[in-house]
């Protein structure tokens, strides 16, 4: 069997999903032999013009990083997608937006005011960037599957190495799942994560900084917003493992549907019931009110996925 | 194309056991209130996802009205107080958001207040069309007229809500 001929492609990312395939250590020696590397901008010099000259569908799969924030990133992911036999959203960018997406918290205009400074202008080269303008931003930060149709999903920020093998061990046997597949479980991460999970009700929300988390008990049972419970697990619980909240990045379980919706559900059960007799009410909201920064917590990763900008519907 | 009077469209999760039923009741007895409110029914408040609140904003509701039983008379016991819960918490993300907190509204009717649902139907719709259409703007607030205007175009023609 030839090689499958394979690309890597960036779009608005931090490039921490181009060096992630490293993460499989030793096997990173039969991925890159067992693979043909078309076309890889952090790996290798190669052009648009490059791309632009192979036929149609001649690449077996693109595997394309970063969520989609500017016109140049929407030309190159459809001009992709057109050589493509696969195309892979690679990463929480590409997947639901991820921490790119947060952009859409503040308008195109205000993100390039604040970088640039407000005497910038469209058309002027960036300070330092070889007298080239940069491309235009568009309105509001896209995951892939806004722009083009992905056949797979690898999640995570960067993807774990459990699952980056699993993909790449797919595609070098030539034993692929059915399109759509997202390359993490079904279950979620709570199933995978050592810590003991009681359902306590919560108490108090703290952050993650504000306590020493009791090493086998489950972060969400002492206060601190773990996303667990709603996230496909996949890698293993690294950050729980650590004393760290799941913040979200493998994205939701097909059960939660939405990380946000589906965590504020979960918080919902959780919080401790407000005492008959009292305001029920003010002593549930004292309990809620020690929630702070949701949009960063339940949106993390899934903002632009979820929140377009000005795409809503309203009254016709 | 002339500058029509805007019709607020509101998607209402009423609860068969009380406020739906008093929308019934509003029906029988002929109240009448307006148009703009979506009718859905549900089991219970409780049974309200947080994710249909977001996808109704996000598919082109102006607001989302929840109608439960007044405390201490849900069928299922606490599903209106977890409701409340999630309203809280869900209203505290449309804020942080920089949509308008009262684009979401919790509310207890009995299935015998049929005049009190009309009223508070009458009301919400005023209130959501002081508010305007919602088309997706969020962000920080003093931004907000600008995303107006660029309408998000370049993206748009690209989106689809699979
Ligand atoms: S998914 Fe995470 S690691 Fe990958 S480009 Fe985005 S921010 Fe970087
Ligand atoms: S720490 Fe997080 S992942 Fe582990 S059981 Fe608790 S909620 Fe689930
Ligand atoms: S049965 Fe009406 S709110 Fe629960």
């Amino acid at each position: 069997m030839a090689k499958p001929r394979i690309a890597m492609y960036w779009t608005g990312g931090c490039g921490g999903c181009d060096v992630s395939p490293l993460e499989v250590g030793e096997a990173i020696v039969d991925v890159l032999s067992g693979v043909e590397i078309v076309f890889w901008p952090a790996l290798m010099d190669a052009k648009r013009a490059h791309v632009e000259a192979l036929p149609a569908g001649s690449i077996d799969a693109v595997l394309i990083n970063g969520a989609l924030r500017t016109e140049e990133n929407m030309e190159m992911v459809r001009l992709l997608r057109e050589k493509a036999k696969l195309i892979v959203a690679y990463g929480a960018c590409a997947h639901l937006g991820g921490i790119i997406g947060l952009g859409n918290l503040h308008s195109a205009q205000s993100l390039v005011d604040t970088a640039l400074g407000e005497d910038w202008q469209a058309s002027a080269p960036v300070p330092g960037a070889n007298g080239d303008a940069p491309p235009a931003l568009t309105a509001g930060v896209v995951p892939l599957s806004d722009a083009i149709t992905v056949d797979y999903v690898v999640p995570g920020c960067p993807p774990p190495a459990q699952l980056i093998g699993q993909f790449f061990r797919g595609l070098l046997e030539g034993y692929m799942p059915d399109v759509g597949h997202v390359f993490a479980e079904e279950k979620a991460l709570c199933d995978q994560c050592p810590r003991e999970k009681e359902d306590r009700p919560i108490e108090r929300f703290v952050r993650p900084h504000e306590i020493e988390p009791d090493p086998d008990k489950c972060l969400l049972d002492q206060g601190v917003v773990c996303m667990g419970p709603v996230t496909r697990g996949g890698c293993e619980a690294a950050c729980p493992k650590l004393g760290m909240p799941c913040t979200g990045c493998v994205g939701p379980t097909r059960k939660a549907g939405d990380l946000a919706g589906g965590m504020i559900s979960a918080l919902a059960s959780l919080v401790r019931a407000g005492e008959e007799g009292e305001d029920v009410f003010a002593q549930e909201d004292e309990i809620l009110d020690g929630l702070v920064d949701t949009v960063g917590t339940l949106y993390k990763y899934a903002l632009a996925g979820t929140w377009k900008r000005g795409s809503g519907g309203g009254g016709k | 194309m002339a500058e029509q009077k805007h019709e607020p469209k509101i998607a209402a999760f009423l609860c068969r056991w009380c406020a739906y039923a008093g929308a019934d009741l509003a029906g029988t007895n002929r109240v009448t209130y307006p148009p703009n409110m979506i009718p859905i029914r549900v089991p219970c408040s409780g049974r309200v996802e947080p994710s249909w609140v977001i996808e109704a904003l996000r598919e082109g509701a102006d607001a989302v009205l929840i109608g439960g039983c007044h405390p201490g008379d849900c069928h299922y016991v606490s599903g209106n107080y977890k409701t409340r819960r999630r309203v809280a918490l869900l209203q505290k993300v449309l804020e942080e958001l920089g949509v308008e907190p009262a684009r979401l509204k919790l509310t207890w009717v009995s299935a015998s207040e049929g005049m009190r649902f009309a009223q508070v139907v009458r009301d919400y719709v005023e209130e959501v069309r002081s508010l305007g259409p919602y088309r997706g703007q969020f962000g920080a607030p003093q931004e907000l007229h600008e995303v107006e205007e660029n309408g998000g175009q370049v993206v748009r023609e690209a989106v689809s809500h699979g």
